[in-house]
């Protein structure tokens, strides 16, 4: 017993005497300080593997529903219209909604991080060269600079965090930062792009890294976002809590704001241009030669050289790997996931291409004038003339994608047609109805039926899915499944839905066996230099449209025509005829169009139509999406009498339904964020 | 070691009577029930049901743990009434937005002009009444008639509110125009419920005529024959609803004032 107390008491002593000592009150071995980290360059590395792994790229690991670093189901393009999917297609009403919730908490880690290199490195300069050092400065600014732009274009005002908030140094009451208005946030994303720009070295020390055109390049793209929701936006409101308007301008400051960025991003573009260091890519492209011209915009999105690439996201198997391919890959090119088609051109956007017969309206055009089917020798002749950059971005009936011909064919057509086959949307001997009201699938018109005017004569065959098909003798003894291989199908959403698969980004030497989920490695171009020509002539276009007066030496009209004519010709499309279709609202609209057109599938167009403030308003197939609108898809049917195919334009068959109430341009803010915090509001009005 | 044994136990015995601590929190009990009327005719504010219809914000200004109070939000009914049966007792600021003269009115700095909201203790069953000023009043004029699956309705659309009246609580506000009072669109919503509105209506049938500018206010006060769309087959019941809204949005939702819902038989 005696002795228990004694070691007790010895033990006591012991302890005291240990934690007098200086020389053991050392950092812990194993977390990394900041002296090795900003000790030199390989160390910096370590540290902009970390902020680069958590950079807000919308790439092949972004969608809208389940945003950023996640790669399932990656269908670029069909929350904005210009596809439908199975898994997809909607309108962006709200964000990451599935597994990995808003984008808002992840911001600040990277926030974190970015303000801590910016406050720490300048403590360890002397142990950089000044290119270097600033370089890395220039990263720091860069990283900040794109997390407010993406939590400036989703959510308005946000928390202008610049500094490391030091807890539990300080209490949490303490480090509560207010949301800013939306214009401060702005005027911050482009303070840190300039911050950027000045210090970022001209091309990427290593591979991956940004650089000052890369900074220029997305300075450009954000200050046109800033500039449209000035001019454009209706909903603006004053924070419950704070009396802050979080989002939208003020009505006095409005006008002159939407200038300022519109400058901004005008001159942002003129400089990356000015350098010289980008150009389109045109190396296989040829002139009045389509199939160069298609070829040359096909390989440019997987072509490392491209002079057209800015900033380029690479993957490499099996280190950092995406599913694009097994996601989008044409039905019958079908990988072991059992993912296919999950990305179907919409009509609506394959008619905003030329080199094909439209109507007045600009719709394609697939009626006679008496009001009977067009009939083609072959289902690839509606498309033969197409503009080249259509054929590179979507597969059409019939093209040849992995040395096979993708066969896309809603069904067979077997009645009679001596006097033209009639529009084949009819319900119980009707007439024609292709609104909303009318038949929604094939199954359920009169010629599938024997209803109606082919009471009794089943003379439309359809396929149920990719197993279960319709079959149809033709008169040379061959039996022909109704439906093609690639669909579309009666019930089976993996497949070409719209009566179109996507191309871009495929890769075209990809063996079967190997579109996986996680397998894909080709590369994501987050900024290629069409985008600055784009950015040039939209923003040239609004200066103009607001009266203001060019840079000396300059003439915004020019510039713009310029772009797009040069962009114009690289795809194969119509040239612009004078440079005053440039001129007024009509040119803004053709410039925003081509925009639609270049930038589609790239994560781009979603983000162009709500800051133009028109995905609630646009007028689409009769409906605005305020009030539900849905797209269309183009049918091919084969007419086993006459030997030839038709196409029957409607709604697509899954009626999906696009609908966005304009206060959804602000996404809501996450409500534990704001019910927690005694001064972060929430959307004003929600 | 029996010690230990004995004071571990004691300990996990705290540990586990700590979290047996259950939320005895008394559930909310109270009831409010609410109206929204027309401050010039006293006849209810009819509405949609949902967010584009005349929403209800409860905050609980007794509750003092959370600084600053939560939104609590609910919809009112298309009657223009609103309850809610699981209210906790205390202290409220109850705020009403809706196709009206917002009641809470704020210059573009955020300086209260106006706040016609209700402070009010809820106990029991709580009543209310909001006397708004709507934008517009639409009557039906006669009975809906069918004919081939179509139905014809008239409806008359009126200012509820006089243009000056509406300048002059709207002005302050700031970014005043003149075009906010324009009538934007007209609808005939159908569906297959009563609760037919913004919200709940079948797009095969309703119909919408759009109005550029001032071109409606020629049309203040007169018939409007509207005419729904597609034919709905024979033997339905389908309900009714005309709808007009102004281009002003009142919390950032351009919201519809309504008629009553009627049911209409497809013979």
């Amino acid at each position: 017993m005696k002795l228990k107390h004694f070691i007790f008491t010895i033990l006591a002593f012991a302890g005291s005497l240990t934690s007098c000592k200086d020389y053991l009150n050392i950092p812990p071995m194993n977390v990394v300080q900041d002296k090795d980290l900003y000790s030199d360059v390989a160390g910096m590395t370590v540290y902009l593997s970390r902020m680069y792994s958590q950079m807000p790229f919308e790439d092949f690991k972004y969608s809208p529903a389940r945003q950023f670093f996640d790669d399932w189901l990656v269908t670029p393009g069909a929350n904005d219209g210009a596809s439908l999917g199975r898994d997809a297609g909607t309108a962006m009403t709200s964000e990451g909604y599935s597994r990995n919730g808003a984008y808002w908490g992840r911001a600040f880690n990277l926030l974190r991080d970015a303000n801590r290199l910016l406050e720490t490195l300048p403590n360890y300069k002397a142990n950089f060269s000044e290119a270097d050092y600033n370089h890395f400065m220039g990263e720091g600014y860069f990283a900040r600079a794109m997390v407010f732009y993406a939590l400036a274009k989703r959510y308005g005002g946000v928390p202008l965090v610049t500094s490391v908030l030091k807890y539990p140094d300080k209490p949490a009451a303490e480090l509560e930062i207010p949301r800013s208005t939306e214009e401060e946030t702005w005027n911050q994303v482009l303070a840190d792009f300039d911050l950027a720009i000045t210090n970022l070295s001209a091309s990427s020390p290593k591979r991956g890294y940004a650089n000052k055109y890369v900074a220029y390049g997305f300075k450009s793209e954000a200050m046109l976002f800033a500039g449209s929701v000035a001019k454009y936006n209706k909903i603006t409101g004053l924070g419950q809590k704070t009396n802050v308007r979080v989002i939208g301008f003020d009505p006095n400051t409005a006008a002159a704001a939407s200038k300022k960025y519109f400058r901004e991003s005008y001159d942002a573009a003129r400089k990356v241009i000015i350098s010289g260091k980008y150009s389109l890519y045109m190396k296989k492209w040829s002139a009045n030669d389509k199939s160069a011209q298609y070829q040359n915009m096909v390989d440019m999105f997987s072509d490392l050289s491209s002079p057209e690439n800015i900033y380029i996201k690479e993957y490499k198997y099996p280190d950092l790997t995406h599913g694009y391919d097994t996601y989008n890959i044409p039905r019958q090119l079908m990988g072991g996931n059992g993912y296919s088609a999950g990305n179907c051109p919409t009509l609506d956007f394959v008619e905003l291409f030329d080199g094909f017969a439209k109507n007045a309206d600009g719709t394609i055009k697939v009626f006679d004038s008496n009001g009977k089917y067009l009939l083609f020798d072959k289902v690839t002749d509606i498309f033969a003339n197409a503009e080249p950059r259509l054929r590179a971005y979507v597969i059409l009936p019939g093209d040849v994608f992995k040395g096979e011909a993708i066969e896309i064919r809603r069904g067979i057509y077997t009645g009679n047609a001596t006097n033209g086959i009639a529009p084949l949307r009819v319900m119980n001997g009707g007439s024609p109805d292709y609104a909303v009201s009318g038949p929604s699938n094939y199954n359920q018109v009169d010629a599938y039926k024997a209803l109606g005017a082919f009471a009794g004569q089943k003379s439309l065959f359809l396929s149920q899915n990719g197993n279960t098909h319709e079959t149809v003798k033709l008169s040379n003894g061959t039996t022909m499944n109704a439906g093609g291989k690639s669909g579309p199908f009666t019930s089976d959403g993996t497949a070409a839905m719209t009566g179109f698969a996507v191309r871009k980004w495929l890769n075209p030497n990809m063996p079967q066996a190997l579109v996986l989920e996680a397998r894909s490695e080709q590369p994501f171009i987050l900024m290629r230099y069409a985008e600055i020509l784009l950015n040039i002539a939209e923003a040239a276009s609004e200066l103009a449209l607001a009266g203001e007066a060019a840079p000396a030496g300059d003439n915004f009209q020019q510039n713009a025509f310029n772009a797009i004519a040069y962009i114009r010709a690289r795809a194969g499309a119509d040239p612009l005829t004078s440079l005053s279709d440039l001129s007024d609202v009509a040119g803004l609209k053709i410039i925003r169009k081509e925009r639609m057109k270049e930038l589609a599938f790239e994560n781009k167009t979603l983000w162009d139509i709500r800051r133009w403030r028109t995905q609630h308003s646009d007028m689409l197939n009769g409906f605005t999406q305020s009030d539900g609108a849905y797209y269309k898809g183009l049918y091919p049917f084969y007419s086993t009498t006459t030997g030839k195919y038709f196409f029957d334009a409607g709604l697509d068959e899954s009626r999906s339904r696009f609908r966005l109430t304009e206060q959804e341009y602000y996404l809501m803010i996450p409500g534990d964020e704001v019910s927690k915090s005694p001064m972060m509001d929430q959307q004003p009005g929600r | 070691m029996k010690t230990i044994f004995y004071s571990l136990l004691f300990f996990l015995a705290a540990v586990s009577f700590n979290s047996c601590k259950i939320d005895n929190y008394d559930e909310p009990q109270e009831t409010l029930k609410g109206k929204v009327v027309d401050t010039a005719t006293g006849e209810p504010v009819l509405t949609d049901q949902g967010s584009e219809g005349t929403r209800i914000r409860l905050r609980e200004l007794s509750w003092k743990e959370t600084k600053v109070p939560d939104n609590f939000d609910f919809f009112c009914m298309k009657e223009g009434i609103f309850q809610d049966t699981k209210v906790f007792k205390g202290h409220y600021n109850v705020r009403i937005d809706g196709a009206f003269i917002p009641l809470v009115r704020l210059t573009s700095a955020g300086d209260t002009i106006a706040d016609e909201t209700k402070y009010i203790d809820i106990q029991g069953i709580t009543q209310v009444e909001f006397k708004v000023q709507p934008f517009l009043k639409l009557e039906w004029i006669g009975t809906p008639t069918v004919s081939n699956g179509k139905i014809t309705a008239v409806v008359k659309v009126t200012r509820a509110v006089s243009p000056a009246d509406f300048k002059t609580k709207i002005e302050p506000m700031g970014g005043y125009n003149d075009n906010f009072l324009n009538v934007t669109d007209v609808r005939l919503f159908v569906s297959q419920v009563p609760y037919v509105g913004y919200r709940e209506w079948d797009n095969r049938y309703t119909t919408q005529i759009n109005y550029s500018g001032n071109a409606f206010e020629a049309l203040l006060g007169t018939p409007i024959t509207i005419t729904t769309t597609g034919v709905i087959p024979a033997g339905r019941t389908v309900f009714i609803r005309a709808a007009a809204r102004i281009n002003y949005a009142t919390e950032n939702i351009k919201r519809h004032n309504y008629n009553a819902a009627v049911r209409v038989d497809i013979p």
